[in-house]
């Protein structure tokens, strides 16, 4: 028996990250799918915009005095008569909405999709710690999410060059850094509900992400739901409120709230996968 | 020592049965059938086995070390381990699942891939989504296999394959043993533990019932358990101990749990042309365990 051990076949290269990226190439194809229609929305309602041109100074004036749906959209800060303004105002709802659900839909799947497959009994018999398992696919959770929003960021900042218009670049990257982690927020809360089920949740991934969303709105038409804005991640990540210079202090304690939520989610999944009978 | 002990082995599922209280050790190098039918528990132990389930109370040890969620990845270095239902991912090709197995070990297992797919003959181009349970199994043995693991654990591995693959596959699990891997064998397919097992373990409704050679079982525990077979008469003998009676034209044939020469005795008078008395299989002893 020592010798058999001791006959053991060399190893290659440890073993390097190939989990996570296994994980990434399945998923790399919905991906970029995801990406392409998300990114080619935003480029196409910016193309639009030429032909909106000549209308959209009224259309302003009178979303500007539409009260409370005014300002649950943003269109109070800022101007909509502008290419950046349109883009904070009416796309990045578009970008936010579809990073949201892409990401949702992808944490879910995850971990969840072993038990759902029955894969688990192949890959739990390989000789890798639980928290090894986890960390590679949440790395290659991060890893698609970033790629998702490298290519949804090139295609809509090649629409602003076509357009002949470039953003403000401080707000613009401060808008993308914001909404990605908005994205990787309520992933990693989907990713948390993965680990929990046994079959894919994604109908409930897709509620997380439009409830969180719905919250947003309703903080900023009803005042007395106001401090809904500290739970949703949508809040942070509202262009009209970082394009318009909005208020930093109250904008990092959302991204505090948004980061502690951020971080019990991924702790809570690898404590209770530890311990998860897989069956 | 032992490749695998279980010490008070227990995992209940709530208010439905697991396994309980189960005591066994596998010796290193030894065959050794699980046998039960469905639902009896083996599929629980195996996973408890492989910390993939915890064990409600009781420990267990693979290879020396105790089971638990810290050591599955030292552990799991030296076992190959083959499930039930062979499912691996459906996009990927069979070969790519194996080389990713290999890569998940850290191991280049390329060569001892390449003889065990030629002897299963896997084709391993094919989708997982393509292949049928035989041949998605056949690539669930080369994944337990390529790495040469101290110990394999099957469940239930040949269901599906056909006759000849089952005997290329015991074939390359007794050369393996020749050098040293220890099978635990998980099985209610009692002519190929018969064949290939040393040992039995026996389950029933969660409970080991019996742990013994499989010699012993169709021996020496059962020896007053005889099969018999009378020819000439249809009359049963007034005795003791007779059970499964079958009866056909010029003859009877039943279990007999007792001493010969009572036998004998009761079989005196009777018109007796010819009689067989033979030792029972293990089909039976696992029969009489069932009750």
């Amino acid at each position: 028996m020592k010798e058999i051990s001791t006959k053991r076949i060399v190893s290659r290269k440890g073993r390097d990250m190939s989990l996570f990226w296994q994980e990434y190439k399945m998923n790399v194809k919905s991906m970029v799918i995801w990406a392409l229609c998300v990114g080619g929305i935003c480029v196409g309602c910016l193309l639009l915009y030429g032909s909106l041109e000549d209308s959209v100074s009224e259309m302003a004036d009178v979303f500007a005095n539409m009260g409370a749906f005014s300002e649950a959209l943003g269109m109070d800060k800022v101007n909509i008569g502008t290419l950046e303004g349109y883009y904070a105002v009416e796309i990045s709802i578009l970008f936010s909405l579809g990073g949201a659900v892409y990401s949702a839909m992808l944490g879910a799947g995850l971990v969840a999709k072993e038990e759902e497959g029955k894969t688990y009994e192949f890959l739990n018999a390989l000789p890798l710690s639980r928290g090894k398992i986890l960390a590679e696919k949440f790395g290659a959770f991060v890893g698609l999410s970033f790629t998702f929003h490298g290519i949804c960021v090139c295609l809509v900042l090649l629409g602003f060059a076509w357009m002949g218009s470039m953003p403000h670049m401080e707000s613009f990257a401060k808008y993308h850094g914001a909404a990605f982690f908005m994205c990787l927020e309520i992933g990693t809360v989907c990713f948390l509900l993965s680990v929990i089920c046994r079959k894919r949740p994604i109908s409930a991934a897709v509620g997380i992400a439009m409830f969180l969303y719905m919250m947003d709105i309703c903080s900023k038409v009803v005042p007395a739901l106001d401090k809904l804005k500290y739970f949703t991640p949508f809040s942070y990540s509202n262009a009209a409120d970082i394009f318009s210079g909005g208020n930093t202090d109250v904008w990092l304690r959302e991204i505090g709230v948004g980061a502690a939520v951020f971080g019990i989610a991924l702790c809570a999944s690898f404590v209770v996968y530890q311990k998860k009978d897989l069956m | 020592m032992n490749a695998i002990e279980m010490k008070n082995l227990t995992k209940t599922y709530g208010k439905n049965r697991g396994i309980h209280d189960i005591t066994m050790s596998v010796e290193e190098g030894d065959i050794f059938g699980y046998l039960g039918p469905n639902g009896a528990g083996k599929s629980t132990s195996i996973r408890c086995l492989l910390g993939m389930i915890t064990a409600s109370c009781g420990q267990a040890y693979m290879l020396g070390t105790k089971v638990g969620r810290g050591q599955m990845a030292e552990i799991l270095k030296r076992v190959g381990y083959m499930p039930s239902e062979a499912y691996f991912y459906p996009s990927m090709k069979a070969g790519e699942v194996i080389r990713y197995g290999a890569a998940l070990r850290g191991m280049d297992c390329r060569e001892e891939e390449e003889r065990i797919c030629r002897i299963l003959e896997v084709d391993r181009n094919k989708k997982i989504r393509e292949l049928s349970l035989g041949n998605r199994k056949k690539v669930s043995i080369v994944c337990a296999l390529q790495h040469k693991p101290d110990l394999v654990i099957l469940d239930e591995p040949t269901s599906g394959l056909d006759p000849l693959m089952q005997e290329a596959f015991f074939d390359l699990l007794m050369e393996r043993n020749r050098e040293g891997m220890t099978c635990f064998l998980s099985s209610h397919v009692l002519p190929e533990v018969k064949k290939y097992c040393r040992h039995v373990g026996i389950l029933r409704e969660g409970e080991l019932v019996k742990v013994d050679t499989v010699e012993n079982l169709t021996r020496t525990k059962l020896q007053a358990l005889r099969k018999i077979k009378i020819y000439g008469t249809t009359r049963i003998p007034e005795l003791e101990g007779v059970s499964q009676v079958v009866r056909w034209e010029d003859g009877i044939g039943f279990s007999y749990q007792g001493e010969m020469k009572i036998l004998l005795r009761a079989l005196q008078g009777l018109e007796v042309k010819d009689l067989l008395i033979s030792e029972p299989s293990l089909e039976e002893v696992f029969i009489h365990f069932y009750g």
